[in-house]
């Protein structure tokens, strides 16, 4: 059995100096799904800003891939996130074409975004490279906005993708791609998935685990 | 309504007959605003940028006097601009008191405080909305400062034309600074002053005329801007809809 991708030990997280989340142990599998489920406020959030070194623990021990995630390790922390990618609860695109969208990661790391890896990654959530790429930001719908993002992080092909209620308010066909998106990164590239979700019955349908997060803490599986 | 009429009619003839003393104050109006919003923009883009991104000691106290600046009167930045630039004054060796550079350091003081702040503005709400996204696609610090000022364009831009409104039609620096100097120093704002009270209706209709020309096109610039600028991402606001940069300003 290989070793988790991540390895969590006596990690918190707090803000303003209140302890929000605190995690005693979790193992993340290198290749599997984790869900997180839990009502607004509970941490899923939180935590999914630590797998994605968006925030530093206030203590214990963030290890990913057995590096351990110190304060040495987030300051070169785009290092890191350029391996672990999340794609946060609210769309956010930049204001650009979807082309340019779906190319800036690619772009950040200094490499080629060629017009066939962009069309292929738009491709991944249901939308046309030759409809949508040159469209600008403000001229799409909330749910091709989430997808688009969702391609221009499917394009960097992480290590791990996590994602932060990637279905919410979606129209039922938006959250069809979107899923079918998100496990093809699995099942093709070897993708771990971390899902926060509301929707525990998509968790449980697809997940290796799913975890549930009250008041910070993790107090069950499902 | 015929001295009206009448004013209207000479003011057409005067500028389709390229009135030289009109188009002489047209001409510094223009040259006194360009150089007033070149030096506003070089100076007030990255001030602005860096009272909106970094956080410093002093930093509430520097916006509030950005603030301050915003509601001076301007015949006060008349006299202060005055004041340093007479024959006494500490630059007074620089002999640019009625001039067209004085003229333009007195209005940069008018339009600096506007982009300070509009910038500062954009980029923070620019930064909260889009920070995390950034740095989540694996943004380095530089990386996400290229970002952050990209993403702020439309609202650099807005300020910009903004601040060349407020210049273009202002009346008292011109006034105090400049002298209103026929050929010389005597913009739009200043001419009209003058030739009205002079009984000159034409001459103030035919400038009138020029500056709400200058106006409308600066006013329909501020619209369009201002949809750029606004057109924010992530909520769909009804059938095709804004969708740029936006996030989540506070905690995940």
């Amino acid at each position: 059995m290989s070793a988790p991708l991540y390895r969590l030990r006596g990690v918190e997280a707090a803000y303003n100096g209140a302890v929000v989340l605190s995690v005693p142990e979790l193992d993340v599998a290198r290749g599997g799904i984790l869900g997180l489920a839990g009502h607004n406020g509970s941490g899923k959030s939180t935590l999914l800003g630590l797998l994605g070194f968006l925030l530093a623990p206030r203590a214990g021990e963030l290890v990913f891939d057995g590096q351990r995630v110190d304060a040495a390790a987030l300051r070169v922390g785009h290092l890191l996130r350029r391996r672990a990618v999340l794609l946060g609860q609210d769309t956010c695109l930049l204001k650009r074409s979807v082309a340019a969208n779906v190319a800036y990661g690619l772009r950040l790391r200094g490499q080629d975004a060629p017009e066939p890896l962009l069309a292929q990654a738009l491709a991944l959530v249901g939308l046309d490279f030759a409809a949508f790429g040159q469209r600008p930001w403000r001229e799409l719908s909330g749910g091709e906005a989430r997808r688009v993002a969702l391609a221009a992080r499917l394009v960097l092909r992480p290590e791990a993708l996590l994602l932060d209620e990637p279905t919410a308010g979606l129209d039922r066909a938006s959250t069809a791609h979107v899923k079918a998106a998100a496990l093809a990164a699995r099942r093709d590239q070897g993708t771990t998935l971390v899902i926060a979700s509301h929707d525990v019955d998509w968790l449980k349908s697809c997940a290796d685990a799913v975890l549930l997060l009250e008041d910070g803490r993790i107090t069950g599986a499902l | 309504m015929d001295y009206f009429a009448d004013g209207f009619t000479r003011a057409v003839a005067l500028l389709l007959a390229l009135d030289p003393e009109t188009f002489s104050a047209v001409w510094t109006t223009a040259s006194v605003t360009a150089l007033a919003l070149a030096a506003s923009l070089i100076l007030g883009l990255p001030l602005g940028f860096a009272l909106g991104h970094f956080r410093f000691p002093g930093r509430r106290g520097a916006r509030l006097f950005v603030d301050w600046m915003l509601s001076l009167p301007t015949v006060v930045i008349g006299l202060i601009v005055y004041a340093l630039l007479t024959a006494r004054g500490p630059l007074g060796q620089w002999g640019l008191l009625f001039s067209v550079p004085g003229m333009a350091l007195g209005l940069t003081l008018l339009g600096l405080p506007i982009i300070i702040a509009m910038t500062a503005t954009a980029v923070e709400s620019t930064d909260t909305r889009l920070t995390r996204a950034v740095l989540s696609l694996g943004a380095d610090r530089w990386q996400l400062l290229a970002a952050t000022l990209l993403e702020a364009r439309f609202a650099m831009a807005l300020a910009a034309a903004t601040a060349f409104g407020r210049i273009v039609s202002e009346v008292g620096i011109a006034m105090m600074v400049g002298g209103n100097i026929k050929w010389q120093t005597r913009t739009i704002t200043t001419a009209i002053a003058l030739e009205t009270g002079k009984g000159e209706f034409a001459t103030g209709i035919a400038l009138g005329i020029v500056l709400m020309i200058v106006a409308l096109v600066v006013n329909l610039l501020v619209g369009l801007l201002r949809g750029r600028a606004n057109g924010s991402p992530g909520v769909r606001q009804g059938g095709r809809s804004a969708s740029g940069a936006a996030g989540r300003g506070g905690r995940p």
